[in-house]
């Protein structure tokens, strides 16, 4: 046989045994997960009989039993905990902090220097639903690690109602650099209304403008309406995606002393503003919305067109009436389009019912 | 002159040894960073709800446009499929290109259609538009029925006609699973300002059960072609695009299923028309003008949410398809070709452009020279055994070791097939995809650089037979 015949033997059978590994490897792998998914459920099934006997029990005796007899299954115990921990209060809660404190606490807080990032935040998910006072230390120093376990920690610490862990959670608002607007204002807007000192403190600061257009929505989602005046000293910002976000939180704050700012704010220089401002000012329906949103069917930009004609039908009788005159007058084909396409719109759903 | 030709062929030879080395060692260190990037992804995805997006204030509503061309077969499970997506707000616009079937009309039975007064703003330039129907049982449904112009064409129309900030564009003869939109909204919500265009996973429905729009039970497709299609596939969603995303480098985003901003993709003159790699070339621009504004920017890939689609089970269908495919590819590397090798473009004009223009443009001609020269070789006896030996690792066994690492990537995707009969059927068509199949779509696409030269626009018909139902 020459060298060449035998490297090529040797390829091919190089390959054929890889395909029968890979197989292999294959059906093994599906085996064990299945039988490890099996033993998973039964663990779960007996130690969540246990639990749930537990929390109906509130015999701290019986949880500490129930504690000592899972301790070995700690996986399973610790998912057992993360899905009750969340749905249980009062005495309930109580009996599964101890179960907690005396299986799982120790090896959690091992658990929380790891590399294996997953099964950090499921401790510090455990950390927080059990919170003690006593450890916060050990949780407000995971807002300096990295920012998956930092926004596990800070969405984890908003549901602890302290003025401390408020404080912390703007602290880290305010200076964190990769800074993630979906995950902070998710987690302000959970905490509603109680932020509304931290919010005016943080509009005091120099703050960059996506952190400050943040805190102006948060204002009108939640909505904070002490807050208005600061947001209405926000209507002349340079930033053209601040004004936008200040029109859209007045749209929503609807206090009728605002509807000068927003009839300013629709004569900007920038069409997005004038488009969010003309529609923010349908919702406060004042009687001057009315005159501003008809003449801004003749905008010459069609979002501005498109909010006012919708915005129009927002208001009412009056604002059906204004748009059946558009769409009959000869002038502009443009704010006549808009006014027929709205109308057309609001006849269908009613033929729908 | 025999030395001559010697070190004429020798040349060639290095030339052919290296592009396969080269290519095969670039998509071995793609299937490793993907196999790390799924099983980051996965470990990251156990600790997510992702129907947690419905409380999130700040979520984008997303405007799905599928554009339709004789779907008659298809349309009505697509669009319900559509229809029945968990997003907290989206709307469906249908694009019916000037079908010459009864796609329009299957639609206006189907959902009952009617004629609307509806106006858009037209950013973009498309073929007239004859009608805009709206549904009066489903409202977040909007059919637009326009004289034909093509795939791009439709999508512009869309584009026009769509109202959200992030929009879709879709396949209308792809099934998108139910939580698809939710998955592929992720990086947009993680990096709202960075993120421009997200693509998902494309996987074939031949062979698999659909009900109610959804595919109920994942089986391997019977076509032999289908079968190789599936290991190709593999190889180039979860291979490709996954490592090409993490090396920042992703330059397409499948037509049949991507994210987009708007905002961007307007900002780029939309979908290009008169091209039929509009998927590309729109990616492509996206970067260009991202570079060219210097704003900082990011397309992932996500490898989670699944788009079931059909594929060519002819050799005919199958060779238009590929065709269209490289054809596109050429155009946008012509259409851009100040990136290439161009330093002012980063990452895309250094390693993605030239990437693909060394690999995936010019690939077939070199492994077409490698072919015939190896013929040629053996025919006047000029064949060095080395050559040979080489030649095979690298084009034969590489090729089939990377195959066989593909469906090891299918196994820790999510939705793989279940039976373990697909399984060994699926090695079994790694072990010998290399070999005639690779060969044939390598001259389809050496055809495709012909048909380009020529000037070549067209779509070319693909034939589908429709999903098949459940039970």
């Amino acid at each position: 046989m020459s060298p060449s015949s035998i490297i090529i033997t040797y390829s091919l059978l190089f390959l054929f045994l890889v395909s029968l590994c890979l197989f292999g490897f294959i059906v093994v792998r599906r085996v064990v997960l299945e039988r490890r998914q099996a033993w998973f459920r039964k663990v779960y099934e007996q130690i969540e009989k246990d639990v749930l006997q537990a929390i109906s029990l509130f015999d701290s005796d019986f949880s500490l039993e129930v504690a000592r007899k899972h301790k070995a299954h700690h996986e399973v115990l610790i998912q057992v905990l993360l899905d009750f921990g969340d749905i249980i209060v009062g005495e309930g809660k109580d009996q599964l902090r101890i179960i907690f404190n005396h299986a799982v606490k120790n090896r959690c807080l091992k658990r929380l220097s790891p590399w294996r990032t997953a099964k950090r935040l499921q401790s510090v998910r455990l950390f927080i639903i059990f919170f003690d006072p006593a450890e916060s230390p050990v949780l407000f120093r995971l807002l300096e690690d990295k920012p998956i376990i930092k926004l596990a920690v800070i969405n984890a610490l908003s549901r602890i109602p302290s003025p401390d862990t408020l404080e912390y959670i703007f602290r880290a608002f305010e200076t964190d650099l990769g800074f993630t607007v979906h995950a902070y204002f998710n987690i302000m807007f959970g905490l509603g209304n109680r932020i509304e000192p931290l919010v005016r403190q943080s509009l005091t600061k120099a703050l960059s403008t996506d952190k400050l257009g943040l805190l102006v929505e948060l204002i009108g989602t939640i909505p904070l309406r002490n807050l208005h005046e600061e947001v209405v000293a926000l209507a002349a910002h340079p930033d053209k995606e601040i004004r936008v976000r200040v029109a859209r939180a007045l749209g929503k704050l609807l206090i009728p002393e605002t509807a000068g700012t927003l009839a300013a704010l629709s004569r900007d220089e920038a069409w997005e503003v004038q488009a969010q401002a003309v529609k923010s000012l349908a919702k406060i329906k004042s009687r001057e919305a009315l005159d501003i949103l008809t003449k801004a069917l003749f905008s010459p930009f069609w979002y501005v067109r498109y909010n006012a004609g919708y915005g129009l039908a927002e208001m009412g009788e009056e604002g059906l009436e204004r748009l059946k005159q558009m769409a009959s007058q000869p002038d502009d084909r443009y704010a006549r389009d808009m006014s027929v396409m709205v109308l057309n719109d609001l006849i269908l759903p009613g033929e729908a019912t | 002159m025999s030395s001559v030709l010697h070190m004429i062929v020798h040349s060639v030879n290095i030339i052919i040894l290296a592009y396969f080395f080269l290519i095969n060692a670039f998509y071995l260190l793609f299937i490793l960073l993907s196999l790390v990037g799924l099983f980051r992804h996965r470990e990251y995805v156990r600790f997510v709800n992702f129907k947690e997006v419905f409380r999130f204030p700040l979520v984008k509503p997303i405007s799905i446009i599928a554009p339709a061309y004789n779907e008659e077969k298809t349309i009505g499970e697509s669009v319900r499929a559509l229809l029945a997506l968990e997003y907290p707000v989206f709307e469906v616009i249908v694009v019916n290109d000037g079908s010459t079937d009864r796609t329009l009309d299957i639609l206006i039975e189907s959902f009952a259609l009617e004629k609307s007064k509806r106006v858009f703003r037209k950013v973009m330039d498309h073929k007239p538009v004859k009608g805009i129907y709206t549904s009066r049982v489903h409202p977040k449904l909007v059919v637009v029925d326009k004289v034909n112009g093509k795939k791009a064409d439709a999508l512009n129309a869309g584009l026009n006609i769509s109202r959200y900030p992030l929009f879709c564009g879709i396949d209308s003869d792809s099934l998108l699973e139910k939580d698809g939109l939710l998955k592929m909204v992720r990086p947009f919500l993680e990096e709202p300002e960075k993120t421009v265009a997200a693509g998902g996973i494309i996987r074939l429905s031949n062979g698999c059960s659909i009900r109610g729009g959804q595919v109920e039970q994942v089986r391997l497709p019977r076509n032999v072609l289908a079968r190789f299609q599936v290991i190709e596939y593999f190889r180039a969603f979860l291979g490709g695009r996954i490592g090409m995303s993490m090396l920042k480098s992703m330059l397409i985003v499948s037509g049949a299923f991507g994210l987009f901003r708007k905002d961007i993709a307007l900002q780029c003159g939309g979908y290009r028309t008169g091209t039929v790699g509009e998927d590309m070339d729109l990616i492509v621009r996206m970067r260009r003008h991202l570079h060219n504004m210097r704003k900082p920017f990011e397309i992932r890939f996500v490898p989670d949410p699944i788009c079931w689609t059909e594929a060519p089970e002819t050799l005919k269908s199958l060779s238009r398809q590929r065709n269209r495919w490289h054809r596109g590819l050429i155009e946008t590397l012509f259409y851009n070709r100040i990136m290439l090798f161009n330093p002012r473009y980063g990452v895309t004009g250094l390693f993605a452009m030239p990437f693909y223009f060394i690999f995936e443009m010019l690939g077939p001609f070199i492994e077409v020279v490698g072919y015939v020269v190896f013929a040629v070789c053996i025919g006047i006896g000029l064949i060095n055994s080395w050559f040979a030996i080489l030649f095979f690792l690298f084009a034969v066994v590489l090729g089939t070791l990377l195959s066989l690492l593909s469906m090891l990537l299918g196994e820790y995707s999510g939705r793989q097939y279940p039976r373990l009969q697909d399984i060994l059927v699926l090695t079994m068509f790694s072990l010998v995809e290399n070999i005639i199949y690779r060969q044939w779509l390598t001259l389809v696409r050496v055809a495709a650089f012909i048909d380009f030269y020529r000037g070549k626009k067209e779509w070319g018909t693909i034939q589908k037979k429709g999903f098949a139902p459940a039970g």
